[in-house]
């Protein structure tokens, strides 16, 4: 019986592995690939999984947006990688290996290094790289085209909207890691919340991880309680979630991220989703359409960094029921204001991208 | 300065303190009686994962707060059920079963997440029910006493008397004598006839009981939903605690508070200047400390019955 049992396992373990190698080389096998017409054919390479309802499938919505409108001119794919990090630069030269593949998209800061690690060895391939920048003085990546975003554009019109309803002036921030994006995130807040009400304060927090929401909403809880802070913001991914439901328990106002979070309570939770003054949006599905748009129209600058923010609508607001319920009529058309404003150049909005960490560590600790 | 003090010593420290040694004190029981047992229950961090999310779902689905605890709590008895298998009938290395648990618990919780809500890091598209906090009438109205003490959360109460139901069990019941002898001297316990893989298979199932609790606690108490992830270590600093504990239930309750404290410390000291990765790092550096003080506690203990054992031999 122990005997049988032992082979059954055994088998189901073979079996497995094979099965793991079946899909691998169906993805990679360039007879499915359309050689006809020549379709040029554009992979997306998620570091991570789809279903995360915000960054990833964003992205690839921004995929299927391009096959809308390109329709048999593309071919287009998605692969998900997982979060296994050691499968991701051998996906990477994989997909540069295959003749077929035209134009290979990735994000996030992690894929960075890896892309110009392998793009210098394939020239005639085309790289996208999304919410990160290349160094391009570091060496020749001619065929690498990053997108960055301008989020503090976003959190400027977001800052300023919760400088409006806040009443005691101090708004609580609760990031999941010290780090560039997330202190921009930051930075845009500050300054618009300033440029309404110079006395605004921001109570600033980490949480070291972007899975604790546990901290995420003892931090803010703290915040709203000692500091007195009645607008939070818990800019950590999922875990950003426990600091709306310290706000919805405390009565106080929150900000939703990457996806609009007020709607996704609506009908489930509407305590959370009536303290949720907007959502800080980012586009990553735009801003993918607009550069294979420039690809296909030959007018892609590859080798440079193409920052998109509000007028691209690559940032903005989530502007749903709940906003319109907090925010007055004469509120929202000061928004609108500052974000023509911003789109116009007329106000520039700080950032923490490409600036001196000290100098970043010095503004918020100015704010606070 | 003054104005973090001023946190620190504030009810609300305390309080907050109270609540965020709730999960790892369940846990840290359940690590407790598994170790009395002779069993090392590394599988407590994978355990909460999965009664998180089963008591969520449970609740959340049935709309009863009862059936969502039963699934929890039948949850975390199941993979215990599961772990002792593999490492008392299979005989299977213990670690490593509590180990592979834990890495099960990671992607199956998404997993199953996934497949029943479309979702892959929260449930909350998922009305769950939570744990009713309890209000003490008479304590509640002793001034600052009373702030701290009413008004938690029925687990945090029920993590209280869980302390002292498993030190009465441990040091005073018949079972817990069995499962005393087991953990101290398998071979001794079962000359006299008592059923080793039993009493196991029981401190196993006790253990994973308690560390569903922990989890519902996460999930359905401190937080109103699943959320992927969501233990973020606190079934491994059980595990400290519980070793901190020096093997007691009063033991493993302080070791647990100090956890609490150090975790609560750590959000007041956000906002006062200090690098925030610095202060990230307090629980885990309390864990350290704690752990090195238990070493050195110990290493003194052997050193002195050894001593004890050599003066035996001395004199005849």
């Amino acid at each position: 019986m122990k005997k049988v049992l032992a082979i059954l396992m055994a088998a189901c373990l073979i079996l497995l592995v094979f099965a793991g190698c079946g899909t691998d080389d169906a993805n990679t096998d360039p007879s499915n690939a359309g050689t006809n017409g020549d379709p040029v054919k554009i992979v997306l390479l998620i570091n991570g999984t789809l279903g995360d309802k915000s960054f990833f499938d964003s992205a690839k919505n921004g995929m299927d947006l391009i096959k809308e409108k390109y329709g048999d001119q593309v071919e287009t794919q998605t692969v998900e990688m997982s979060y296994d990090a050691t499968k991701w630069t051998p996906a990477l030269i994989e997909f540069s290996e295959d003749a077929d593949t035209d134009i290979i998209i990735s994000g996030t800061w992690q894929m960075v290094d890896r892309v110009i690690e392998v793009a210098p060895d394939y020239p005639d391939k085309k790289y996208i790289v999304y919410d990160a920048e290349v160094d391009y003085t570091s060496g020749d990546y001619s065929n690498v085209y990053s997108i960055t975003y301008k989020q503090n554009e976003a959190s400027f019109l977001a800052g300023a909207a919760s400088a409006l309803v806040s009443k005691t002036n101090v708004f609580g921030f609760v990031g999941g890691m010290d780090n560039v994006t997330i202190n921009d995130f930051l930075v845009g807040l500050i300054a618009g919340a300033q440029y309404i009400k110079p006395e605004m304060r921001f109570a600033t927090a980490y949480i070291g991880n972007f899975d604790d929401a546990v901290k995420a909403k003892e931090i803010t809880l703290s915040q709203i309680k000692n500091q007195n802070a009645d607008v939070v913001y818990g800019c950590a991914g999922q875990a950003g979630l426990g600091s709306i439901e310290a706000a919805a328990e405390q009565g106080v106002y929150a900000l939703g991220g990457d996806s609009d979070q007020a709607m996704s309570f609506k009908g489930v939770d509407d305590a959370k989703a009536q303290c949720i003054i907007t959502s800080i949006l980012k586009r990553v599905d735009q801003s993918l359409l607009r550069a294979v748009t420039a690809s296909m129209e030959g007018t892609l600058q590859w080798g440079t960094t193409g920052s998109f923010g509000l007028a691209d609508e690559s940032v903005g607001l989530a502007e749903n029921e709940y906003y319109e319920a907090i925010l007055t009529e004469e509120q929202r058309a000061q928004i609108d204001e500052i974000e023509q404003k911003i789109i116009s150049g007329e106000i520039e909005v700080p950032t923490a991208l490409g600036r001196d960490t000290q100098e970043v560590k010095a503004y918020i600790d100015a704010a606070s | 300065m003054p104005e973090v003090l001023r946190s620190i010593f504030s009810v609300d420290f305390v309080y907050s303190a109270l609540r965020l040694t709730t999960p790892v004190l369940f846990a840290a029981l359940g690590s407790l009686v598994a170790d009395r047992a002779g069993v090392t229950n590394i599988g407590l961090e994978g355990i909460m994962l999965f009664s998180a999310l089963t008591g969520v779902l449970g609740s959340a689905y049935s709309g009863s707060l009862f059936v969502g605890m039963l699934c929890g709590l039948v949850t975390g008895l199941f993979i215990a059920l599961i772990m002792a298998y593999f490492s008392l009938q299979m005989k299977a290395d213990i670690i490593l079963t509590g180990v592979a648990m834990n890495l099960v618990a990671t992607g199956g919780t998404v997993f199953i997440l996934y497949s029943i809500c479309g979702d892959k890091s929260v449930s909350t598209s998922l009305s769950s029910l939570v744990f009713p906090t309890i209000e003490i009438p008479l304590i509640r109205d002793i001034p600052v006493l009373g702030d701290i003490l009413s008004g938690h959360n029925l687990l945090t109460y029920l993590s209280l008397v869980a302390v002292v139901v498993v030190w009465f069990f441990l040091e005073k019941s018949k079972p817990g004598l069995r499962i005393r002898s087991v953990g101290e001297n398998a071979h001794a316990a079962e000359s006299v006839g008592i059923h080793v893989r039993r009493v196991r298979y029981g401190a196993l199932l006790l253990s994973g009981a308690l560390a569903s609790f922990g989890g519902m606690f996460l999930s359905m108490g401190m937080l109103t939903y699943f959320s992927k992830n969501m233990t973020a270590g606190r079934g491994y600093i059980a595990l400290a605690a519980q070793a901190l504990g020096n093997g007691s239930a009063i033991g493993t309750f302080f070791a647990s508070l100090v956890f609490g404290c150090a975790e609560a410390l750590s959000v007041s000291l956000q906002g006062v200047g200090l690098p925030p990765q610095f202060v990230q790092m307090v629980p885990y550096v309390a864990t350290i400390l704690g752990l090195v003080l238990y070493a050195a506690l110990r290493k003194n203990t052997k050193k002195r019955v050894r001593k004890h054992k050599r003066r035996k031999r001395g004199s005849p």
